[in-house]
């Protein structure tokens, strides 16, 4: 039997830009260009109110061609992870209620009778198992 | 503003060369957009369906793949089980035809219960060497996997056809309810690293609760994959049934209300039913959050549910309920800490329903449903 990834390969998405948008991308480019261009020449002319019309078109070509290519740039480069948090285990002593906290190691699970305890000759039992909750991130970060 | 819009104006009722050509743009690109909208509208969507496609099937890879590694890591199987994993990962079930609906939820039991036995019979196949435990954990790994794999092929299919057919209402089917698919595959992804390392789940916090009323006191198996301990709490007899952990399996919850309530006769009678689960939160409610109502408080296809029902209607008890609030972001992950805490409260909130709703002397169930995964008893 061949690997599921292998067999579907074919139907796969491409994420790519084609000739044809590549082709628009670059006529529109010429002509915010231009635009640009004849806006500037524009504001120091005998019309200077046509300039802002220059102007606005060019600038909007050219916010056009930077969305698509920022849009681009998004989905095919950016890796979809599977998310793998930190997790942390409760372990508390029944005897002298010394309370600790570990990360946790495959094979914990809620009231597992654990690891000696450090304080007394008890056991430690693990009496939670949770998220670790994250620091809240800064703007700037 | 305005004055912009008057020099636009003043500028295309200038009849100079630039002008004209301009005007000539303008007005194509409003005849193009006028027959092509449908189709611009129709390829932005496809384009955005075809994103989510590539992350989706990198999650359902990365699934296969860790269902590969645990199987070969816990199993220790002879030959390499990849091929196994993705036969598994092709499951399917046929739900019984409900054209004729009486008698139906017998059907699905069932069903289910084959699908069940199915399931962990491959799993033991698969992998030899687990133990019982990594045996349910396997299990609930593998049916997450299938469940994105699912997803994927879905997604795929609505893409492929509306790329096909250009027909934007193909198209629109899949991108109106893409934002929560999403939700949905992100989910199942987190559910990958809880139940490759059997950690509790957000889902478990009514086994949590129960484990915590339970602890202690000795347990005996009353239906399939099912505990249940006496409790004596401030002179009522409590008794607490919870899925058998630590392995990952929600039992039947079903068989063992059931068995309980035809169990006690006379004045051992159980006067009172609470159940305790895990529901899905509106946007804006605090995770973690307690509600009490009344009813059958457990979620799947309803087969449990029915018998529950059936089971208090008959013997005419009261049927209690209480939910934990949760994101449905967080019922397969690793337990967040806000769930943790709310089990806690969850068993105050129990407590005094006890003293509100029954008198000294009474015998009350107390049910915890849900995941067990990573919760003994």
């Amino acid at each position: 039997m061949r690997r599921m990834a292998e067999a579907e390969a074919p139907q796969n998405p491409m994420m790519s830009l084609s000739w044809v948008t590549l082709a628009v991308v670059v006529v529109i480019g010429i002509f915010s260009l231009m635009s640009l261009w004849m806006g500037f020449q524009a504001y120091g002319s005998e019309h200077p109110e046509q300039s802002t019309y220059y102007i606005i078109i060019g600038t909007a070509g050219f916010a056009a061609i930077g969305y698509m290519f920022f849009r681009t740039k998004t989905i095919t480069t950016k890796k979809q992870t599977v998310p793998n948090v930190d997790v942390d285990t409760i372990l508390e002593c029944p005897s002298c209620e010394l309370k600790r906290v570990r990360d946790f190691k495959r094979g914990d699970y809620v009231y597992k009778d654990d690891e000696p305890c450090t304080r007394c000759e008890g056991t430690m039992l693990i009496t939670g198992i949770h998220r670790r909750a994250e620091e809240k991130k800064s703007k700037r970060s | 503003m305005i004055r912009v819009f008057l020099q636009v104006e003043q500028l295309l009722q200038n009849q100079s060369d630039i002008g004209m050509i301009l005007q000539t743009l303008f007005s194509l690109s409003f005849i193009i957009y006028l027959f092509y909208a449908q189709r611009i509208q129709a390829m932005s969507m496809l384009r955005q369906v075809e994103g989510t496609l590539r992350k989706v099937k990198e999650i359902r890879d990365e699934g296969r793949r860790i269902s590969v590694e645990t199987v070969k890591e816990v199993g220790k199987p002879e030959g390499d089980p990849s091929s196994d994993v993705d036969r598994f990962m092709e499951h399917f079930l046929i739900p019984p035809v409900s054209l004729d609906p009486a008698g139906i939820i017998g059907k699905l039991g069932q069903l289910l219960n084959v699908r069940e036995n199915t399931f962990k019979a491959e799993v033991r196949a698969m992998a030899p060497e687990a133990s019982d435990s990594e045996v349910s954990n396997l299990e609930n790994l593998l049916e997450a996997s299938l469940a994105l794999n699912i997803y994927y092929k879905v997604i795929r299919h609505y893409y492929l056809l509306g790329k096909k057919t250009m027909n934007i209402y193909i198209i629109m089917q899949i991108h109106m309810i893409l934002p929560m698919i999403v939700r949905e595959i992100e989910a199942y992804s987190a559910a990958l690293q809880a139940f490759k390392n059997g950690m509790p789940i957000g889902d478990g916090v009514g086994a949590l609760v129960a484990a915590k009323m339970m602890h202690g006191h000795e347990w005996t198996e009353v239906a399939k994959e099912m505990v249940a301990a006496e409790v004596p709490y401030n002179g009522r007899t409590l008794i607490v049934t919870k899925a058998k952990g630590p392995g990952g399996s929600v039992g039947k919850p079903g068989d063992a209300v059931d068995k309980i309530l035809n169990m006690r006769k006379g004045k051992d009678e159980v006067k009172a039913v609470i159940m305790v689960d895990a529901a899905g939160k509106l946007e804006g409610e605090p995770t973690g959050s307690i509600a009490e109502g009344i009813g059958a408080a457990i979620g799947g296809i309803g087969v449990e549910k029915y018998k529950i029902e059936e089971a208090v209607k008959a013997k005419g008890i009261p049927l209690y309920a209480i939910v934990i609030k949760q994101d449905i972001t967080h019922v397969v992950a690793p337990m967040v800490e806000e769930l943790y805490t709310a089990c806690d409260t969850a068993v105050e909130v129990i407590k005094r329903m006890i003293e509100e709703k029954t008198e000294e002397g009474d015998t009350v169930l107390v049910a915890g449903i849900g995941n067990t995964v990573g919760v003994a008893q």
